[in-house]
């Protein structure tokens, strides 16, 4: 299968040179199609010192289709859902949006940019995205604080 | 420049797919190749590249399925890359591309099988298919399921898979691992391991005579004195070996110590020769050297004598060197206090028309000053009488100015023209 080769270079290309605060690992060493990445918060957003396991699911009919990215970390951010997918919302990943050229190391990038820079226009969760462009002290107090109680020695 | 349809196309593939038997996409590289010659979609380098018309261009097999991916709106198919909506296909792209993409180096598909060939993908196609010796075939016996290499092939047409027992023990090798009248990799491994094979005691370079089957080495081992003694043997030859080393060194030494004294030798020879030369020689005329000379030719024949005379002369040279150096240094100091006394004399000469000049411009300012003195006074005692006092100052001033140099005159000509005019005519 075309797709397997494709996954297996951009994983080899991802655990040789992993792009900062981003560690790649497969899920199960069989299945190439279900990723583990563990996601250092960036420094300078309350996530940071944070670490945050992350799914990435890849179909069968990648590149053509997106993967999908889901928090397994609990995390206080507009652009995941506050439930037990964690589901995140990439524009890129949006199967309209998508792109067979994008490669699994930008949508990484992109969702680590996304911790930094929340997008409260995209959002998934309307109460923070409220309260990040409202009461932004208060969001960075319990994005803090969540990120203390879940994300630090799990 | 015609374009085919999307559904044009992959009628292609199906016939193309056929007679392709190394899928170029597996294949190792080994040049580093740029990023542009990839492949968006499969990210390898182009297989059979065709282009959109918004010039992006794929592997034909990769647009393919992409195509298919898309299947639901064959129609409105956008590029997998900047989503432009196409219809039409070009299959011709610019041929650069193509030799670049060939010229990409790969190993050959064989590589497991023992092919070390490193080739540009362009040509892997026909080495697999014509040359390369290690490419699997079918065995020509139909009964036979396994695969042979192809250099393997015999042209009898002879099953290789076989299997032969080893002459020495019971282990069964195939014939396949066989090579004509040589034996091969694989046989040659056994015969390392075969409990068989008759092998000689490990002590046998101290001089163990025993040669015994490998299975009944280690029993010897266990009797044989000759290992017993091993261990000190080993530390003997080590000494042997370190002292060979510093004998060496020594011998080295020893050369560069024998000719350093040829050398020595020699030039004392030649010294003595020149010595004798200068002594027939009237040239010197120091009565010190003369002596010496005398000297030397009572004792020419003396090897220390001439040294002693070599160096003597070598003193008086030195001495003489060292009375020049004396009087040249006698002769720059004279030079550099001639030379300061110069300069301060100069100095001092000028020094002395600086004063002049100082003193005739403190004469001059003096000069100046006195009208406006006398003014001052005047028109204390007369302030009634301020202008008809322009002439007076003038011709007060009248003596001093003649003393003065050309440039007094200046100033008091602009403070009364009329009256001074008036005095000096």
């Amino acid at each position: 299968m075309g797709s397997q080769k494709r996954i297996a270079k951009e994983l080899a290309e991802l655990v040789e040179s992993p792009p900062e605060g981003i560690l790649v690992k497969l899920a199960d060493e069989s299945n190439l199609y279900t990723w583990h990445i563990y996601m250092d918060g960036p420094e300078g957003s309350p996530y940071y010192n944070g670490k945050f396991l992350l799914n990435l699911t890849l179909p069968t009919e990648y590149p053509f289709k997106p993967p999908t990215v889901s928090f397994k970390t609990k995390i206080y951010h507009p652009n995941v859902t506050n439930d037990d997918k964690g589901s995140m919302c990439l524009g890129m990943l949006r199967a309209d949006e998508w792109k067979p050229s994008s490669r699994i190391q930008a949508v990484l990038q992109f969702a680590r940019q996304l911790l930094a820079e929340p997008m409260p226009d995209d959002a998934v969760e309307g109460r923070i995205a409220e309260q990040y462009k409202n009461d932004r002290k208060r969001y960075e107090e319990v994005a803090k604080e969540w990120t203390r109680k879940y994300a630090v020695d799990s | 420049m015609t374009s085919i349809t999307l559904d044009e196309l992959l009628a292609m593939e199906t016939n193309c797919d056929r007679d392709e038997v190394v899928d170029l996409r597996s294949l190792e590289t080994v040049s580093s190749y740029d990023d542009h010659l990839m492949c968006p979609i499969c990210h390898c380098p182009f297989v059979r590249p065709v282009r959109l018309q918004c010039d992006h261009v794929f592997c034909q097999k990769c647009l393919n399925s992409a195509i298919t991916a898309f299947a639901a709106s064959r129609d409105d198919f956008t590029c997998p890359t900047c989503r432009t909506p196409t219809r039409g296909v070009y299959l011709n792209v610019p041929r650069l591309l193509l030799n670049m993409c060939d010229d990409i180096r790969v190993r050959c598909p064989c590589r497991n099988e023992g092919c070390q060939e490193i080739i540009p993908r362009g040509h892997v196609q026909s080495h697999f298919d014509k040359y390369c010796g290690y490419r699997l075939m079918k065995c020509p016996d139909s009964a036979c399921s396994k695969k042979t290499r192809k250099k393997h092939l015999s042209p009898e047409g002879r099953c290789l898979h076989e299997p032969h027992r080893c002459l020495r023990c019971d282990e069964y090798i195939m014939e396949q691992d066989y090579e004509t009248g040589v034996l091969r990799k694989a046989l040659r491994e056994h015969i390392d391991t075969c409990p068989e094979v008759v092998h000689p005691c490990t002590a046998s370079k101290y001089g163990c005579p025993v040669k015994v089957k490998r299975a009944d080495l280690a029993t010897h081992e266990q009797i044989c004195p000759l290992i017993a003694m091993g261990p000190y043997f080993e530390a003997q030859n080590a000494r042997l070996d370190s002292l060979e080393l510093t004998i060496r060194h020594l011998q080295q030494r020893n050369e560069i110590f024998e000719d350093g004294i040829a050398n020595i030798r020699s030039t004392l020879v030649q010294s003595s020769r020149t010595l004798a030369e200068q002594e027939s020689s009237p040239a010197n005329s120091d009565p010190r050297q003369e002596s010496a000379n005398q000297s030397q030719i009572d004792s020419s024949n003396l090897y220390t004598a001439t040294t002693t005379n070599y160096l003597l002369s070598l003193h008086e040279s030195l001495r003489e060197e060292v009375g020049q150096l004396s009087h040249a240094i006698t002769d720059l100091d004279a030079r550099a206090s001639m030379a300061l006394m110069n300069e301060c004399l100069r100095l001092k000469e000028d020094m002395a028309h600086t004063n002049a000049a100082v003193g005739s411009i403190r004469m001059q300012v003096q000069w100046l000053l006195n009208p406006r003195l006398h003014q001052g006074q005047r028109a204390g005692a007369r302030p009634s009488n301020a202008n008809t006092g322009n002439g007076n100052p003038a011709s007060a001033s009248g003596p001093s100015s003649g003393a003065g140099p050309s440039t007094a005159f200046l100033r008091p000509r602009r403070l009364s023209d009329s009256g001074r005019e008036g005095t000096k005519l």
